[in-house]
């Protein structure tokens, strides 16, 4: 009976299924009332002029710490700095997301929080769903969440909200358990209907708690803004993630400080607006006043800038959103954005959505991102081939010739798999776990019988450069799995290892796929990108403009103006 | 008619209610019950009638129950089983909205540690029962404010609770229950977190209101000589049900049982009174530092016409009267020039029966002073007679 394994993950894939498929409807409208409000709010926030919002908070500030400088100085050269980094954008994307994630969890977690205070049964059921929550990887989330949001900010703000409700739960709980029971019994006494008591004795005095709750909440939302990156959820995790697939530790840096800045800022206001104003001294009827005031004119405010940017977008052109989802595989950045920059020129407004491989087909073949242009096929990706084609629409190579397998420094004396015994350490040298190579890589691992006791190593892209590097300059074993065109073997003097079973794949294409339906919406680009293609030197070009420091934009530019012929030649 | 009327009323905490009810009706004791069965007796088969107008005490030690009966007059603790009339309505069988009302408008209640809002200024605490009532503003803030005037706390009505004194946050509580109105006021232990001064205070208060506006008081205390002086009837508590019901003193010379005697004989202790027992603290002045002036300070703010005349080690020197202070202010004099030194002297073990005979023939107070002649203490006339008529009642 200790054969038997319980089909728990099937179990669990099939629910899912079920609720995926029953509530589509219901999913696919709140992802679209998600995406359009969210949206919205962000494009408000950026609508606003940089400069202007920096100062508006700076004064925000000021005042928020009963004019203290240190508070003022801080979130003022902190979003200079930001906006110096060119992070705006991003940090406007993950102030909507912190935002709106953090409200979702206090409508929900308060009311959540006072039903458990009042019914201990509740309590009992409650408490544990709560203690999973918080300790279940937070990764976990993302997989329902895209399953049923899709990808984008929704999906993010789904993984973020059960991420970071259960601290606004358990502290709302708390917070009106530990009133004392004289006052409890005193409201009672003077006869109080329990909404009475609830919003005239129990909300005010557990407020402080409840706030240190929402404090802790919006800390981890704040968290969850990085890994919900991976689900292509906007922002400054982003930058990051990218940084972490590509070892980039300056990036990675200024990215993270950003949030740091941020998080400080929101944590310090979150903070101040708990304190007690001045001390219990009664407000006096003056300032009462002036504080209405003040309410009001921000909330004009909020009111009159919603007006003003939508009276603006309506009047302004609507250019035809394209929507490119891509690996953060260097050879993907360099494509996507060339293809990208190529839209551009020709007016279309290119959304790019860096995503996890699995995620990114999924999105095509769920119709929700319009093309992705790394497809390599017929080997490394052919699982998820296999289980998306009905649902996508394969246009083809955009460049032959591509080639994966294991690759080793040439300093190294083995040439083909079967010659691997013990070297590395019997370690491979992996990159994301959801790469495709990654399952060619272990298949290779089950096919060659002196590869038993060999152990493929996932990281990132990134960490298996640093790794290749550390070992080339100390002339250590090291087996990666590696692709190209890659500008690691203009860098490094490499070879790939023969692969006599033909495992990891023969000479492959990078296909582009689009999603279905995407020729009649828009056969323009659907054409471009039939269209695209080019060769493994100009990709490798581009790859190596970039790692030499050049951003992908600009790298892309600077290929295109070289190449206009063959530019030109797509657009027919 | 009885304002209010309960009728065989219990409260049994925790689980198999049915079969703890059996055991105490069998007479076995609390704790027999806890252990065999873990559910808490807080009030057996309690019966009573409060007249209209009266203030009804009731008493006993701690964890006698005296709490639990009282939330349960207005339903803060809900009875197990029994019957609970006011103005001949049982309001152990209202709904919930009835019972709303019946607290709303006819039963309010006082607290031990005041049970005051913090986060709301006096006014807005001494407001609240109007509020939750649909008081209008204005009119609720007319009511509360007059309610506080009546406390001479209309100058702090925008001050927050923890920024005033205990007594006066019970005044405040007291006050918030009054601007309500109500037929009766449960006062469960209103006075006990206060200092003994501001205690007697609150009772003369308490006593002075009830001249002027008849209400119908339930007060729980387990404090003896707080239920005799305000008391117009006690109940008498323990292990959960009335051992007595009476006058003040009904009580005292009629005890129902062996329990109320040593209750009562426990608290005055009039058998082993000595000095010690029924001193009270001695006003005093240090010749070797204070002037006149000083010492007629003193005087006035302590409102006696004569104080204790001792050293900087607190050696007992002679007594000072106003008379003799006002002289020597007038003449330039010292006060130790001025002080009469004969004072009548007993040690603390002395017994009441002896002081009596002393202090019959000494105008100022018997000064009770240690072995080495430090001064502890005054012994009153009021006390010794006190202590003695009681001891002549055992």
């Amino acid at each position: 009976m200790f054969n038997y394994q319980l089909p728990v993950a099937e179990w669990v894939q099939a629910f899912t299924d079920w609720l995926t498929q029953t509530f589509s409807g219901l999913f696919a409208f709140i992802q679209s009332v998600g995406n359009s409000l969210m949206g919205g709010v962000t494009d408000t926030l950026l609508f606003v002029p940089p400069i202007v919002m920096i100062i508006l908070m700076t004064i925000a500030a000021f005042f928020i710490s009963n004019k203290k400088w240190g508070l003022t100085v801080f979130t003022g050269l902190g979003l200079l700095f930001i906006l110096n980094q060119g992070l705006w954008n991003d940090l406007m994307n993950t102030v909507t997301l912190v935002i709106v994630s953090s409200l979702v969890s206090i409508i929900i977690g308060v009311p959540v929080g006072i039903w458990m205070a009042k019914s201990s049964k509740a309590a009992a059921i409650i408490n544990p769903i709560l203690d999973f929550m918080q300790t279940m990887p937070s990764f976990v989330y993302l997989i329902p969440a895209v399953a049923f949001f899709g990808i984008g900010m929704v999906p993010g703000v789904f993984a973020s909200v059960i991420f970071a409700l259960p601290p606004t739960v358990r502290m709302t709980n708390l917070a009106i358990r530990q009133i004392p029971e004289e006052l409890v019994e005193a409201s009672d006494s003077f006869g109080s209907t329990s909404r009475q008591k609830l919003f005239k004795v129990e909300l005010p005095l557990a407020k402080p708690t409840i706030f240190a709750g929402i404090n802790q909440t919006i800390m981890l939302v704040l968290s969850m803004v990085v890994t919900a990156s991976m689900i292509g959820a906007p922002g400054l995790g982003r930058g990051v993630l990218s940084a972490l697939q590509h070892a980039d530790i300056g990036a990675g840096f200024v990215s993270g400080i950003a949030l740091v800045i941020l998080a400080m800022i929101m944590d310090r206001f979150t903070q101040k607006l708990n304190q007690p104003t001045t001390a219990k001294v009664k407000k006096s009827a003056k300032e009462k006043k002036r504080h209405k005031i003040m309410t009001y004119a921000v909330l004009a405010g909020i009111v009159l800038l919603f007006a003003a940017r939508f009276i603006s977008s309506a009047m302004g052109v609507t250019k035809e959103t394209v929507n490119l989802g891509y690996v953060q595989w260097d050879s993907e950045v360099a494509s996507t954005n060339v293809a990208a920059e190529v839209l551009r020129e020709m007016g279309y407004d290119v959304k790019m959505t860096p995503l996890d491989n699995a995620v990114l087909w999924q999105s095509v073949a769920n119709g929700e991102v319009d093309a992705s242009l790394s497809a390599w096929l017929p080997t490394t990706h052919g699982a998820l081939y296999e289980q998306y084609k009905d649902k996508l629409v394969d246009l083809g190579p955009s460049l032959e010739g591509v080639q994966s397998g294991l690759v080793v420094p040439a300093y190294m004396d083995v040439n083909s798999i079967e010659d691997l015994s013990n070297q590395a350490g019997k370690k491979i040298t992996g990159i994301e776990p959801g790469a495709g190579i990654m399952t060619t890589a272990q298949a290779a691992i089950d096919a060659y019988p002196n590869l038993k006791g060999w152990e493929l190593i996932s990281a990132s892209t990134g960490a298996m450069n640093i790794e290749l590097e550390r070992a080339y300059q100390n002339k250590e074993d090291i087996v990666i799995t590696g692709w190209s065109p890659h500008w690691l073997f203009s860098k490094y003097d490499l070879k790939y290892l023969e692969d006599s079973k033909k495992t990891m794949g023969e000479k492959e294409s990078i296909h582009t796929l689009v999603r279905q339906g995407f020729d009649k919406d828009n056969a323009e680009v659907n054409a471009i990108l039939d269209n695209f293609n080019w060769t493994e030197e100009d990709m490798e070009s581009v790859m190596f403009a970039i790692n030499e420091g050049d951003s992908p934009e600009k790298a892309a530019k600077a290929w295109i103006e070289e190449n206009r012929d063959l530019v030109d030649s797509w657009k027919k | 008619m009885n304002k209010l009327e309960v009728k065989g009323l219990s409260k049994i905490f925790g689980k198999r209610q049915k079969q703890a009810l059996e055991m105490v009706k069998q007479g076995q004791s609390k704790q027999e019950i806890l252990q065999k069965t873990g559910a808490t007796v807080g009030v057996y088969d309690a019966n009573l009638e409060v007249k209209a107008g009266e203030i009804f005490v009731i008493m006993g030690l701690s964890g006698s129950g005296k709490s639990t009966l009282v939330r349960m007059l207005n339903r803060l603790i809900e009875p197990t089983s029994g019957e609970i009339y006011i103005d001949g309505k049982d309001i152990s069988k209202m709904s919930e909205e009835e019972l709303r009302e019946v607290r709303r408008t006819k039963i309010n209640m006082v607290f031990q540690n005041f049970g005051l809002f913090p986060h709301r200024t006096i006014l807005e605490n001494t407001e609240y029962g109007l509020e939750v009532r649909g008081v209008p503003k204005e009119e609720r803030e007319k009511l509360a404010e007059q309610a506080l005037r009546n406390s001479s706390l209309y100058d702090f009505k925008d001050q927050y609770p923890d920024q005033l004194s205990g007594g006066m946050q019970q005044r405040v509580g007291l006050a918030r229950a009054l601007a309500n109105n109500p037929d009766i006021l449960l006062m469960d232990e209103a006075f006990s977190a206060l200092d003994p001064l501001i205690r007697r205070e609150m009772q003369d208060e308490l006593i002075e209101l009830q001249a002027e506006q008849e209400r119908t008081i339930i007060f729980i205390t387990h404090d003896l000589n707080e239920a005799l002086r305000i008391g117009d009837r006690i109940a008498i508590m323990a292990n959960g049900q009335i051992m007595q019901i009476g006058t003040g003193e009904e009580i005292l010379t009629n005890p129902a049982n062996d329990f109320v005697r040593e209750f009562v004989e426990d608290v005055d202790r009039s058998k082993v009174l000595t000095a010690q027992n029924i001193m009270t603290p001695a006003l005093t002045t240090n010749i070797e530092i204070d002037g006149p002036n000083v010492a007629l300070n003193r005087m006035k703010k302590e409102d006696v016409s004569m104080l204790l005349a001792v050293d900087r080690r607190r050696h007992l020197k002679g007594s000072l009267t106003a008379e003799s202070a006002r002289e020597a202010r007038q003449n330039g004099q010292a006060l130790v020039d001025v002080i009469d030194k004969n004072v009548q002297k007993v040690t603390p073990d002395t017994l009441v029966t002896d002081i009596f005979d002393l202090i019959y023939d000494s105008p100022t107070p018997l000064a009770v002073v240690d072995d080495k002649d430090r001064l502890v203490g005054v012994v009153i006339r009021g006390r010794v007679i006190a202590a003695l008529s009681s001891n002549a009642n055992a």
